[in-house]
């Protein structure tokens, strides 16, 4: 075999590997707003938050079910 | 049409890991909260640039409307009547706090000329922490640029809605957005 046709070959293998992995990590966006959603895709809420908010609300006082929540109710047949 | 490029990088946080699922008083609210509380944590994470002050924001923003459940007559979505609680909240922290004092001037005509050149197609390379450099850009834009944008990026909201929320006519919202893309673009290409 030919050693300068190998490390051509070896050389041409190296820059696909290398485009296509570009290509994977490479992301377009055609606005900022799409640039955006995709930001907020990839934030995560906090975790403790949830529970630090059910702590709060489980600290306030009871108030009158509003029509939503009966709502919410009739259409969840386990709460 | 603008195109960047980027790296897909997860944003990263310093928060603790998963606690476990917390349990609801109201498993009603719970839902709410489960369904909009990414919406509402990007919105105020983005609009305020800070992750800690957007948590405790966040929590403040579910606990009003915990507290308001019996004055929601559900004449709007459940999302925009959170949206528009966040937005007073986020406003009035921002007033208090003083801390966005990057653009002092938000006078439309001084963005139309300090982006004039950006409408030929831009391309960027490589970023490798994109949720960065969009804090970056956010914080550099009129404070009413910055909200139409993050507004505007939820898919469920529409132009009616927008202007609801921003207190504004549609066309207002469509004439400004233009400009706040504009302003956006031409930013965010300075942080290459």
């Amino acid at each position: 075999m030919n050693p300068k046709s190998s490390k051509l070959q070896q050389q041409q293998k190296q820059e696909t590997t290398e485009a296509t992995a570009s290509q994977q990590m490479a992301r377009e966006f055609a606005s900022p707003e799409e640039m955006l959603r995709h930001d907020a895709g990839q934030t995560e809420v906090p975790p403790a938050l949830a529970r630090r908010v059910a702590e709060s609300v489980a600290q306030e006082p009871r108030h009158a079910r509003s029509w939503w929540q009966r709502w919410f109710s009739r259409r969840s047949p386990d709460s | 049409m603008a195109t960047f490029v980027s790296t897909a990088a997860p944003v990263q946080t310093d928060f603790p890991p998963t606690t476990g699922r917390p349990k609801w008083e109201s498993p009603e609210f719970g839902a709410i909260y489960e369904e909009h509380s990414r919406q509402i944590f990007y919105l105020a994470l983005r609009f305020l640039g800070d992750p800690t002050q957007a948590e405790d924001a966040t929590h403040d923003v579910f606990l009003k409307a915990y507290r308001k459940l019996g004055e929601f007559r559900g004449e709007s979505a459940v999302r925009t009547w959170l949206y528009r609680i966040t937005i007073n909240h986020c406003k009035n922290l921002l007033q208090t706090w003083h801390q966005r004092h990057l653009v002092n001037n938000n006078e439309d005509s001084l963005w139309e000329n300090a982006v004039a050149g950006t409408e030929s197609p831009l391309r960027v390379l490589e970023i490798k922490e994109l949720g960065q450099r969009i804090q970056k850009t956010l914080d550099l834009l009129p404070e009413e640029y910055r909200l139409l944008l993050l507004l505007v990026a939820d898919q469920q909201l529409s132009y009616d809605e927008i202007a609801t929320l921003t207190e504004q006519s549609a066309d207002a919202v469509r004439g400004k957005l233009h400009r706040a893309r504009k302003a956006f673009i031409a930013q965010f290409q300075k942080f290459a």
